[in-house]
Order: C-alpha cells, then sequence, then structure tokens
C-alpha cells in the first residue's frame, strides 16, 4: 500500500506518517529516507533531533538520501515499508543546489525519480507540505518551486493509493481508505 | 452555478474542464479587471476579479447564470496582512465565496488535483 501524507506546517504530518508505517509493515523491514541535507541549520537539527526520537526503538533502518532517490533502494530490501519525509526537502535541495543557480529541471526529474521509487515497492508512505492556501504572490524563484512542489503532489495524489491530509493532527481522506492504525481512534 | 475551490496549482481548472466538458473557448481568465464576461461558461480566477473590485471599492456581482462554473482560489489561510488593500481583498474573498456558495448546485475543493465534494 502507498499513502500520501501532506497538509499544513506543524500539524502532526510526520506522527502520522511514522503511525501509518508501523501500521503497515508487521513484520516487514522498516526504512525511514531522511531527506534532509547537511549542513543544517539550528531549527533543522532540532528536527532532525526530534525526528529520530519518535522512530527510536521502532527498528527502522535510516536511509539518507536528500537527492537521487532510487539509490537508497539498492541497499534495501524492496518488500519493506519505505517511510519518506519529506518531499520539500527532496525539491529543495535538488532545486537549490550550494553555491549555483536554481536548477530549473528538478522538479521533472524528482517526479521521474519518485515514480520509479513507487514502481519499485510495495509499500511507502511519503510526505509533503501543503503551501497553497494564503494568497501570497512570491517572488519569482520562489513560486516556481511552489509550482513544482504542487506538481509532485499532484503526481503523488495520482500514484498513491491512500492520500491524506493531515489537519491538527487529524486526518483527512481524500483517496481511498484510511490505514488502521494500531491503538488509535 | 458550480463552484470549484481550491489552493494555487492543485488542478482546478483541469478538474473543471473535465468535469463539464469545457475547452478553453468557454473560459473567462480574469484579470485585475472588476469586469466579468458572464456569456464564458467558466470563470476562471475570480480571486483576480475580487481583488480588482475591492481595488475600486465596487461590489462585486452577486447573481450568476444557472449554469455558470465559478473557480477561485483559495486565498484564506495566511496571515492577516498588513497593507490595506491585501486585507479588503482576502475578506471580501472570504464573504463573497460563502454567500456564493450557500447558493452554488454543487462545491467543490481540489486537494492535490482530487475533488472533495463540499456540497451538496
Amino acid at each position: 500500500m502507498t499513502v500520501f501524507i501532506t497538509g499544513g506546517c506543524k500539524n502532526g504530518k510526520s506522527t502520522f506518517a511514522l503511525q501509518c508505517a508501523l501500521s503497515l509493515s508487521e513484520r516487514r523491514p522498516r526504512y525511514y529516507v531522511a531527506t534532509m541535507e547537511p549542513p543544517c541549520d539550528a531549527d533543522e537539527l532540532e528536527r532532525i533531533r526530534i525526528h529520530r526520537a519518535a522512530r527510536a526503538g521502532k527498528g527502522f533502518v535510516t536511509l539518507e538520501q536528500g537527492r537521487n532517490l532510487p539509490v537508497c533502494l539498492e541497499q534495501a530490501d524492496h518488500s519493506g515499508v519505505f517511510l519518506l519525509d519529506s518531499v520539500t526537502a527532496l525539491l529543495a535541495n535538488e532545486m537549490f543546489p550550494t553555491n549555483a543557480q536554481p536548477d530549473e529541471t528538478a522538479t521533472e526529474r524528482i517526479a521521474a525519480d519518485l515514480g520509479t521509487f513507487l514502481g519499485a515497492v510495495e509499500h511507502a508512505v511519503v510526505v509533503s507540505d501543503y503551501l497553497y492556501g494564503d494568497g501570497i504572490a512570491y517572488d519569482p524563484v520562489t513560486e516556481r518551486y511552489r509550482r513544482g512542489l504542487a506538481y509532485l503532489d499532484r503526481f503523488l495524489a495520482e500514484r498513491c493509493d491512500c492520500v491524506v491530509e493531515i489537519c491538527l493532527g487529524r486526518p483527512v481522506a481524500h483517496k481511498g481508505r484510511l490505514p488502521a492504525l494500531e491503538g488509535k481512534t | 452555478m458550480d463552484i470549484i475551490i481550491g489552493g494555487v496549482y492543485q488542478g482546478k481548472l483541469d478538474y473543471a474542464k473535465a468535469q463539464f466538458s469545457l475547452t478553453d473557448s468557454d473560459v473567462f481568465f480574469c484579470s485585475e479587471c472588476p469586469v466579468l464576461d458572464l456569456t464564458k461558461r467558466c470563470i476562471y480566477g475570480f480571486e483576480q476579479y475580487l481583488r480588482a473590485c475591492a481595488q475600486s471599492s465596487i461590489l462585486p456581482q452577486t447573481e450568476y447564470p444557472a449554469e455558470t462554473v465559478l473557480i477561485c482560489e483559495d486565498i484564506f489561510c495566511g496571515i492577516v496582512p498588513m497593507e490595506d488593500l491585501e486585507r479588503k481583498w482576502r475578506d471580501l474573498a472570504g464573504r463573497t465565496l460563502t454567500v456564493l456558495a450557500s447558493k452554488a448546485n454543487t462545491v467543490t475543493r481540489i486537494f492535490c488535483g482530487l475533488p472533495q465534494q463540499l456540497k451538496p
């Protein structure tokens, strides 16, 4: 089963995604695809610390893959459950390389990578961010990033079995049925 | 009237075209001008029309032909804007769409390309 999760900032997407991955995995191997690239600032390091603590002791193998997503499949059992958090970071990493101009081809490349990834694995939970409801016209570079992420979100929403919006920690199913989470109502 | 609402880049127009068998020639693309062409079946970028209304202090149109498909971007979910026009625009958009939605046959929110039926 493949699940796409998105929603507002700090609304509980990662927590829900983790529960979702656990409920899908039972006896399968668990992989956490970590996407944040160093150097990270203090806020990012704190987020990484929180995410690590949340999955500690839950049997996840961490695959550091901030770009070139399909590479992480080379060292993994494809019948496992893959938790990819987040598409937002993947696109930022590839569109805004350090000390270089924004890469205009990043969106299409990541869409292809995500297609390869979803085609290769049986179970995946993919997390993105919903950035589309503020009516603000950003500068062209930011707007290109936002358009690119929306394109990837729509691509994933079409490909995944289940699409869930998280609002204040509560899941809203937009496609498919919500995965049954153990011990949760 | 049928209303389609959703965030920027979510696939509102693609959905409208498929759902109501529309082509580009059926669509009036709003610019920042407080006038609508209601001979076109579909009004796209209604938020731009509302912005022009806010700018010119004109009350937006409240009556629409029964077959009108009205597409509006969700601009309601940010910080209260500091600038007067931005604030007026957002308030006008929220109020106007809420009234229009109460009259509409259907209201559909598009989320990542997927329709969510809000009415009926």
